[in-house]
């Protein structure tokens, strides 16, 4: 059984798509939140009812009753369905947290699956604080509590991810600095990936940029027989260079690549 | 030579931000006039390429997942069924929920003596005996049951009858979900509440007869009770049907066997709420009325034979509802 927590769907095109699954503390921090926002709709329904009807009125009582324990019965049974099937899946503390409910096969949920996952939730929550769905989520690699089994869904990341930048080099490369580079150069993946996130990655300051390259490009420059300049340089160079020469990735290495 | 990543992603991110555009405008595709949704399958067409490209390429993480990403959204809009209609509440009503009831009669029937034989037990024993009913409940809770019912009959204001039409879908509704929940448990939480909720019924029935209030309590219980007891039985009978899904799985796993029955689950105890409902609004409003006895038993008698009437009946000629 593999620790990763990535599931993979198949659609009909027989296209693979892979989902995040997200975990019982991702989860709990959204469940946390949706709690809070249930508190304070609570709260703010009692002060209006209050305000609305004035504590000395006979009428008083049985509305704030009466409101109290209808809100009480929606924001218990209700809040959870109402808003994944409105939102498509998401509550507001799924939502704070990147998460989405799909079906198991990546589609969206209907209205009969999030009804059968929100009323299991009082299964899982025995014998006290989701006891038993969480234990019921570690046999399981996508982490589906009770409910999520007699639905058919589990919980994946949406997080956010955006394409990075392109690699720049500047000025662009003379014929003599790519004449430099042996003929056919072929990099092992998890190489050219960490060149890649060097090169790539937004938030690194250029003198810290400067100073990681430096860590790996004289050891590459052996290796090949470069002579190393400007270790920064060097590596965007390198990138081209195998970039240029197209998919030099071998397939040994390819295997072991799991987020 | 094939092309790098970054010539790569300059070509063809175009095409992923205009399906991320034509995703996020509306959540659901196919309101969208039939040009775009005929365009927004060939993006989604093109785009798993890309991604089969993007793998096979070992292209960097960040291009795969934005691809895995957006091909999931697309898919998922592209194939779903719209997640609510609200004629499906309709179908429910008119031939899903009786048919699935019907589907399930073992359970049914099982629930429903899981039910009335602890009711009956504890009417007698009651009845007979103080003390029996005191071991079930606590003796405040027999008094006041006792003192409840015994000044009974007046009818109330209309604010106390909303309220306590609250206080009915609240608590009761809340019974139901619960029981049916707890069946997951191989069955076992339902059978408990249903043997629990039927005892304590039927001693609080006998408790208050041996006091001398049953006509009171029968008086107002007789409206709602045919919309609520056999509410309880079905949402209980559901729950012992999700239990015992997972004991006889018919060839399949046992969550698969679940699953396959999750559709006459979602029936049953999407009805069975809806009863609770109608019961709620019985007991808040008709059941503590002043209206005299004779007439509360014979409407009474008229909606015991409705109820019975629909969940044998309703929905014969229809075709089997939906999914099964």
């Amino acid at each position: 059984m593999q620790l990763d927590n990535t599931v993979e769907v198949e659609t009909p095109e027989h296209v693979r798509f892979r989902f995040r699954a997200a975990g019982p503390t991702r989860r709990a921090w959204a469940y946390l939140v949706d709690l809070l926002v249930r508190v304070g709709a609570l709260l703010a329904l009692e002060i209006v009812l209050a305000l609305g009807t004035g504590y000395h009125l006979p009428m008083a009582k049985a509305v704030m009753g009466g409101g109290t324990l209808l809100a009480l019965f929606l924001l218990e049974w209700g809040y959870f369905v109402f808003f994944e099937t409105v939102w498509n899946g998401a509550t507001p503390g799924k939502r704070a947290l990147h998460l989405r409910v799909v079906k198991a096969g990546g589609y969206p949920l209907s209205f009969m699956d999030t009804v059968l996952r929100n009323l299991l939730r009082t299964a899982d929550f025995l014998p006290v604080g989701y006891l038993l769905g969480l234990v019921v989520m570690a046999w399981d690699g996508r982490f589906a509590r009770l409910g999520d089994r007699v639905a058919g869904t589990m919980v994946v990341i949406e997080d956010p991810v955006r394409v990075a930048p392109p690699i720049v080099i500047e000025p662009p490369p003379s014929t003599v600095e790519i004449e430099a580079f042996p003929h056919h150069v072929v990099l092992p993946l998890p190489e050219r990936e960490a060149i890649d996130l060097l090169l790539r990655r937004r938030d690194l300051a250029p003198a810290r940029r400067q100073e990681l390259a430096q860590m790996v490009a004289p050891a590459l420059g052996a290796r090949l027989g470069v002579q190393v300049g400007d270790p920064v340089r060097f590596l965007a160079l390198l990138h081209h260079v195998v970039a240029g020469v197209g998919a030099s990735v071998r397939p040994e290495a390819r295997k072991g690549r799991r987020r | 030579m094939r092309r790098t990543q970054d010539e790569f992603v300059a070509e063809r991110q175009p095409a992923w931000n205009e399906l991320a555009a034509l995703l996020e405008k509306k959540r659901m595709l196919h309101r969208l006039p039939p040009p775009a949704i005929a365009r927004a399958a060939a993006l989604y067409r093109e785009i798993c390429s890309d991604l089969m490209r993007a793998r096979g390429a070992g292209y960097s993480s960040d291009v795969v997942d934005v691809l895995d990403g957006l091909a999931a959204r697309a898919c998922a809009a592209l194939y779903s069924a719209p997640p609510y209609r609200l004629a499906a509440l309709w179908e429910l009503v008119a031939f899903g929920f009786p048919q699935a009831v019907r589907r399930n009669v073992r359970f049914v029937a099982l629930a429903a003596a899981l039910f009335v034989l602890p009711g009956v037990l504890g009417f007698v024993g009651a009845s007979r005996s103080r003390g029996f009913a005191v071991q079930i409940m606590s003796e405040p809770m027999v008094a006041q049951m006792e003192k409840a019912y015994g000044e009974f009959g007046r009818g109330r204001g209309a604010g106390t009858d909303a309220m306590m039409t609250s206080f009915y879908v609240y608590n009761n509704v809340g019974i139901a979900f619960r029981c049916f929940a707890t069946g997951i448990l191989f069955g076992l939480g339902s059978i408990f509440f249903l043997v629990y909720n039927g005892l304590v019924i039927g001693v609080v029935a006998g408790a208050v007869g041996a006091a001398g209030h049953g006509r009171n309590l029968f008086t107002f219980v007789a409206g709602h009770g045919a919309f609520e007891l056999s509410a309880i039985v079905l949402s209980g009978a559901a729950g012992i049907a999700m239990g015992y899904a997972l004991v006889d799985t018919g060839q399949r796993t046992r969550w698969a066997s679940l699953r396959a029955k999750s559709g006459d689950l979602f029936r049953m105890i999407t009805g069975a709420a809806l009863m609770l409902l109608v019961a709620a609004f019985i007991e808040g409003f008709w059941s503590p009325s002043a209206i005299l006895a004779p007439v509360k038993w014979s409407v009474a008698g008229a909606l015991y034979v409705l109820v019975l009437c629909y969940l044998v009946l309703a929905g014969r000629g229809a075709h089997r509802g939906g999914r099964a």
